[in-house]
């Protein structure tokens, strides 16, 4: 009773105390947690030539520019039959008005200088709304025949400047270009641009090829080919289009390679006396090292970012799933729990998810989840999709896209991580198991 | 004894109070004049006083006559009072009594007949060839569709939707206004949430239950448990006592009138008004790290709503440095978008919406 009464007596205290604390005004406050998702709009005038010989690459480099920010599907461009205004000085002021007119929120203006070989081409950003520039203008010199990287990279900055993460345009991928029918189908090596340009063929098409992955510095690659009538991996160098063969016994098959982080090891599935498990190897000594002992097949292995686990498929519960181990070795745990076979899991750039292959009631789909197995997204459905493949930023992954039937012929497609933005990739003929570089030095 | 330390105790915390805060109870003095003295000599003051006196009485002012009164009264007729009919009251209808309903009497449902034999199911058609042509169609990109909160149905086709702002145009007082036919506009389409190819499949596994420990089964003593003692549940009770009490007086630090600037504070209606007008702004990228960004600006606001000086970060939750920057031009962006000719507020509770604080929180956005 006496404290109570004492506990009353300092509630009086404090009661009469506190209103003399709150003295500031505190302005409104309000939280906005709904918006809108769609592409912001945007406008890319033709850059400037400043030269006489720039009038061509100035228009082509910024509808490179305005094509690789479209295709994220985060941009839509302003047509330039709506402009007000034109931007005809590189280092004239904007007027922000006209563009605000036309709700271009972001506003990329650039010049191209040619002289000879040698090209220039500098751009600004613009956040149309605010009436200031976004970071600092920039420059890129380089040769005529790589204007197509350089308005890749300057879509790389403006997308980053925008979005606050790395770009992924100035990249490449390497993948299986098909030609014929499915029966008689011939398989060959090549690498390309993110957008389809600039295809070049790595290999001709004696023998099957399969799941090329580039290395972690763009310069190898490596890939599984039937040559020597079992499968076997192959290191190709890009850049002198020289390869070998990395060393397996007699008798085993070995598949599914992809580099460490470091590129130093190699991580991959050897198969013998019918069982298949996951080794390293590293690549100068040939040394390998067994992983995984258990009967049951185990092989797509991925590494993290950082080098220290790796995701892989296993059927060692009944079923295809997905498990993570160190890249040491030992015991593994299984991630995915869902109904139907997960496979090819493919750790993010960014650490956070893991891709992968779902098959379940007849349908194939791409999805993403979390390591512990949370958040799982399927992002498409289809007759087969298959292989999955993070680009450098980690925000769109490429995969293959086989149609039904006999005439079926492989495609490969994008896809924005949160399921938006499905789109076939341009390729001259048909394509599968594609692996995107990193960006670009 | 322990009284009488309690109420000592009690008298100086109230002696300190009165200390600390005995100012607030001190009444206002009373307002007093002050009026400016100046010194003047004796020959000035006699002046003074020889001006100020009364003037004498000249004349002695003539008293009016009195009014002739005449000395009969005339004779004025009386009328007696005449009584005031009142009005009979109205007879009520006296109301039927209350019959009583008729209630059936509640009877069972009959028994359900369940028959154990499983229906016979329609046999599946059984996979039927296609003939796909050997050329496959070429591919298409599937379309992008907006999401915002509120669904806005397929536009009519022979609408378009308008990809130009138009701002409103104010009638002119003087002129006539010529009506020039526009083509017909209507609101771009948009869905609630982000529809990928694999809707149609589950959008996410269950997982099975995890392999949690059992657990610990309670355990029966031989021995009977002591019954706690009275003096700990009073000690507890007296604790919690304390602890309610100041919470209580805590809590009235936190009620609007001690916190609010002055005037009128807005309703719930006009901030969710506010709230909805910056909504149809904000664009946010779901997939990307901005996602993960929460972010807070300030923003002061002239009497017509508009925005006036810079937008300014103030806080910000998650995310890395270049993500925090994204997060903040977009909340930027929506803000300055979406006040066109001024953000409609009361204007009579101008002193409450001047400075704005708007946290951008886009959690919910990301499992859409």
């Amino acid at each position: 009773m006496n404290i109570r009464f004492l506990s009353i007596c300092l509630a009086l205290l404090c009661a009469v105390a506190l209103p003399y604390q709150a003295q500031a005004q505190d302005p409104l406050k309000i939280t906005i947690d709904e918006g809108i998702i769609e592409p912001l709009p945007f406008a890319v005038p033709t850059f400037q030539p400043e030269s006489a010989e720039a009038g061509q690459m100035a228009s082509d480099l910024a509808r490179v520019v305005a094509e690789d920010l479209i295709g994220t599907g985060l941009f839509r461009e302003i047509p330039a039959s709506a402009f007000i205004s034109t931007v005809s000085d590189f280092n004239a002021s904007v007027q922000y008005a006209d563009w605000k007119a036309i709700n271009a929120q972001a506003l990329v203006t650039g010049a191209v200088n040619v002289q000879g070989n040698s090209v220039n081409v500098k751009f600004r950003v613009y956040d149309v709304f605010s009436g200031a520039e976004m970071g600092n203008g920039l420059q890129f010199s380089g040769t005529v025949d790589g204007w197509r990287r350089m308005a890749h990279k300057v879509a790389d900055e403006v997308y980053s400047r925008i979005t606050g993460e790395g770009g992924y345009f100035d990249s490449r991928v390497v993948y299986v270009s098909e030609t014929g029918p499915k029966d008689d189908r011939k398989k060959r090596l090549a690498v390309m641009d993110y957008d389809g340009a600039n295809v070049q063929f790595l290999t001709d098409s004696g023998s099957i090829v399969l799941a090329p992955r580039f290395s972690p510095s763009g310069d190898r690659v490596l890939y599984t080919s039937y040559e020597s009538g079992f499968p076997r991996i192959y290191v190709l160098d890009i850049g002198s289009v020289s390869r070998r063969v990395l060393e397996s016994a007699d008798g085993t098959m070995s598949f599914a390679p992809r580099f460490s982080p470091s590129g130093q090891t190699v991580v991959f599935s050897l198969t013998t006396g019918g069982n298949t498990d996951i080794y390293t190897m590293d690549i100068a000594s040939g040394a390998s090292v067994r992983l995984t002992n258990t009967p049951a097949i185990e092989t797509a292995p991925s590494f993290s970012p950082d080098g220290n686990r790796i995701v892989f498929e296993s059927d060692r519960s009944g079923t295809q799933q997905l498990y993570v181990m160190s890249a040491t070795g030992g015991e593994a745990k299984r991630i995915s729990f869902g109904e139907g076979r997960y496979g090819t899991p493919v750790w993010s750039p960014r650490g956070d998810l893991v891709a992968f292959t779902k098959q379940n009631k007849g349908r194939f789909h791409i999805g993403v989840m979390r390591l512990d197995g949370s958040e799982e997204r399927l992002l498409t459905a289809s007759f087969l999709d298959e292989g999955p493949t993070w680009s450098p930023n980690g925000r769109v992954i490429m995969f293959t896209r086989e149609t039904q039937g006999a005439g079926g012929s492989s495609t490969l497609y994008s896809v924005d991580i949160s399921g938006r933005n499905l789109r076939p990739v341009r390729t001259p003929d048909g394509g599968s198991d594609p692996s995107w570089s990193p960006l670009q030095k | 004894m322990d009284t009488g330390h309690y109420i000592s105790g009690t008298g100086h915390l109230v002696f300190i109070g009165w200390l600390l805060f005995g100012s607030a109870f001190d009444a206002d003095p009373p307002p007093f004049e002050m009026t400016e003295v100046s010194v003047i000599s004796g020959a000035d003051f006699d002046a003074l006083v020889a001006a100020q006196q009364s003037p004498d009485t000249s004349t002695d002012v003539a008293q009016p006559a009195s009014p002739d009164v005449p000395a009969e009264v005339p004779d004025v007729a009386a009328t007696p009072d005449t009584a005031i009919e009142q009005p009979t009251p109205i007879q009520t209808e006296t109301p039927p009594e209350d019959i009583a309903p008729e209630v059936p009497e509640l009877s069972l449902p009959p028994e359900a007949q369940v028959d154990d034999t499983p229906p016979e199911l329609d046999q599946p058609i059984g996979d039927v060839a296609v003939l796909v042509p050997d050329i496959a169609p070429e591919a298409v990109a599937r379309p992008v569709e907006r999401v915002a909160p509120e669904p806005v149905a397929q536009p009519d086709p022979d609408a378009a939707p308008d990809t130009v702002e138009q701002e409103a145009v104010a009638p002119d007082a003087t002129g006539e206004t010529i009506e020039e036919p526009q083509e017909a506009q209507s609101p771009e389409e948009a869905t609630t949430e982000i529809v990928t190819e694999a809707t149609a499949a589950p959008r996410a596994s269950s997982r099975p239950p995890g392999r949690r420990p059992a657990a610990p089964q309670p355990q029966v003593a031989d021995t009977p448990v002591e019954t706690p003692t009275e003096t700990a549940a009073t000690s507890t009770t007296d604790a919690d006592a304390v602890a309610a009490a100041l919470a209580e007086a805590l809590s009235g630090a936190e009620t609007p009138a001690a916190t609010a600037p002055s005037g009128p504070p807005l309703s719930v209606g006009e901030k969710e008004s506010l709230r909805v007008a910056v909504s149809a702004c904000w664009n946010v990228d779901v997939g990307g790290r901005s996602a993960d960004t929460v972010v807070t600006v300030r923003v002061n606001l002239d009497r017509t709503g508009k925005i006036v000086g810079n937008v300014q970060q103030i806080a910000s939750e998650g995310g890395t440095p270049a993500a925090v920057a994204s997060a903040f031009q977009a909340a930027r962006r929506a803000i300055l978008i979406c006040q066109k000719q001024g953000y409609q507020l009361p204007a009579d509770k101008y002193e409450q919406w001047k400075v704005i604080e708007m946290t951008f929180d886009p959690k919910k956005m990301r499992v859409k």
